[in-house]
């Protein structure tokens, strides 16, 4: 017989829920860090090269 | 700030002028509405009697006038101005981006006109008819093909998080409002939904909700994404935190619609899932503001000085306040209380004046300088008067509307011992009267700092390039 909805959704549930925190381990790997601290200045490197010269404060973390 | 070209990039600023002035216009016209609706609800003879001057008709026209006229100028002006810069690339298909401007004021135009007439799909925040319609789904199709062809041709590897969210709200908004909108025509400007009953209720709230959860929420955290870092001169204080809070944002919202719908038609099941996940929403949302908020940490004292950083910042506190709100209206027993009264008004109001309007002002403080070649807005004192003006009308309007509205709720469910109700529905609305006095006042608040806002724009446009030099920062 065919598995219940209940059984169903019970298994996607499960499954969004390993998905989500292997994302959140992912996010906050030691491996990431660098790349996102990169990633966080992208909203200062529009600027013009000239005026790099008043460079921003120090990151967070 | 005395940039503006930047990199070897020629961005297009064209659009994103002719975007930023008519938010401005359009948050005028649509907030004096809404405060002529106001005073209606005071003074009801301010109506004269005239079927188009009705509150029925002028509130889905204030409705959509702040929402699609407002708040979606300012997203199209600020969402091709962050693509642009976080990409370092000049726009895709500029044209197409002409065309979604004016094909916007097209739809605002035809709303402006049709609402008063009378001419509604009666589909709350989608009323307009299917024709316009169809106009909104050319503009929005457009829309996507620039912002993600910008995304394409980006120059840098990653794709900056408040593009993400400014994504999503434009893939989101998509498909609410074709699958909303579908519906038969009947002639030029009636037609009908093609969902019946409870389905079309859900439909609708579903839209109605994502409208909130998408475009007035996504997009405006891509606004804060971009504007409170470069605003502050520091990196959002957790990138990490950032794609998280996208993430959970985004699967969590689609989700919540329900929750307008308690105790109703709707089955049981559905109204309680909707709960939980209003409820669980409360998280995303908060990680989000907290993340905003502590940008900050280690430059408070820049609050003191900069007017349009206090825009943005206290934009966020009110985020906070009405994603704590929600989650708690959502909840059915208070929904019991809350639901059809002015609390639900004020909860609204607290989101759209708080948030939405705040961070869009400052937004396009920040971003008219840099557009017209200028070191900073005409007065900043003026920007700084304007905070206040709008900060004391929000905060008497949703007082207002939380005394209203509880009273309301308090009143409305009172019953006799023989279980009859103590009160009836003119005695209820005999409570709220001073209160409504209260948000009409509240209302000229803020439309009197739109109308600063206005001059001061004005004055900075007319200056001559550059002869507007920025004030040297505080050491």
């Amino acid at each position: 017989m065919l598995m219940e909805y209940a059984t169903i959704h019970s298994i996607f549930t499960v499954i969004l829920f390993v998905a989500f925190i292997a994302f959140v381990i992912w996010a906050y790997s030691k491996k990431r860090k660098t790349d996102f601290d990169q990633a966080a200045n992208l909203v200062f490197e529009d600027e013009q090269k000239a005026q790099q010269k008043t460079k921003q404060e120090s990151d967070h973390e | 700030m005395s940039q503006t070209k930047s990199l070897n990039v020629d961005y297009n600023y064209s659009v994103v002028r002719l975007f930023a002035l008519t938010t401005v216009f359009w948050g005028i016209i649509g907030m004096a509405v809404g405060v002529l609706i106001a005073a209606q609800l005071y003074w009801p003879a301010l109506n004269f009697d005239t079927p188009w001057l009705t509150y029925s008709r002028l509130r889905p026209l204030h409705t959509n006038a702040v929402i699609f006229a407002f708040g979606t100028s300012a997203l199209f002006a600020t969402s091709y101005y962050i693509v642009q810069r976080t990409c370092q690339v000049r726009l895709f298909a500029e044209k197409l981006a002409m065309f979604t401007f004016w094909g916007w004021q097209a739809v605002i135009i035809s709303a402006v006109i049709t609402l008063p007439m009378g001419l509604t799909s009666s589909k709350e925040y989608a009323e307009l008819e299917w024709p316009i319609d169809i106009l909104i789904t050319l503009v929005w199709v457009s829309y996507a093909i620039v912002f993600f062809g910008t995304l394409v041709k980006r120059k840098t590897s990653h794709i900056y998080v408040a593009n993400w969210f400014l994504g999503g709200f434009i893939l989101t908004v998509a498909a609410l409002h074709i699958v909303n909108s579908m519906a038969m025509p009947v002639s030029a400007f009636k037609s009908y939904s093609i969902y019946a009953g409870a389905v079309d209720a859900m439909i609708q709230w579903w839209y109605g909700h994502n409208a909130v959860g998408f475009l007035l929420t996504a997009g405006f955290l891509g606004m804060m994404y971009y504007f409170v870092p470069k605003q502050a001169g520091r990196p959002v204080y957790s990138y990490r935190l950032s794609i998280v809070h996208f993430w959970a944002l985004i699967a969590l919202y689609i989700w919540a619609g329900p929750h307008h719908l308690h105790y109703t038609a709707l089955p049981d099941w559905t109204q309680s899932l909707g709960m939980v996940m209003s409820v669980v929403l409360f998280v995303p949302s908060w990680g989000g503001m907290i993340n905003g908020i502590m940008t900050l940490s280690g430059a408070w004292h820049k609050l003191k000085t900069d007017p349009i950083l206090r825009f943005l910042i206290v934009s966020l506190s009110f985020y906070g306040m009405s994603t704590f709100e929600g989650p708690m209206m959502a909840i059915k027993s208070v929904n019991a209380l809350s639901h059809y009264t002015d609390w639900t008004i004020g909860h609204v109001h607290s989101g759209a004046l708080g948030w939405v309007a705040m961070i869009s002002i400052g937004a396009i403080y920040h971003l008219i300088p840099v557009l017209y070649n200028q070191g900073r807005m005409y007065s900043i004192s003026l920007i700084n008067t304007h905070f206040w003006l709008h900060t004391i009308g929000v905060v008497l309007y949703i007082v207002a509307m939380w005394i209203s509205g509880i009273t309301q709720g308090m009143m409305w469910r009172a019953v006799n011992t023989d279980g009859t109700l103590t009160y009836s529905f003119v005695q209820s609305l005999e409570a709220s009267m001073p209160f409504y006095l209260m948000r009409f006042i509240g209302g000229v608040f803020v439309v009197a700092g739109m109308l600063l806002m206005a001059y001061n724009v004005y004055k900075t446009v007319r200056a001559k390039d550059e002869s507007l030099q920025p004030v040297p920062a505080v050491a």
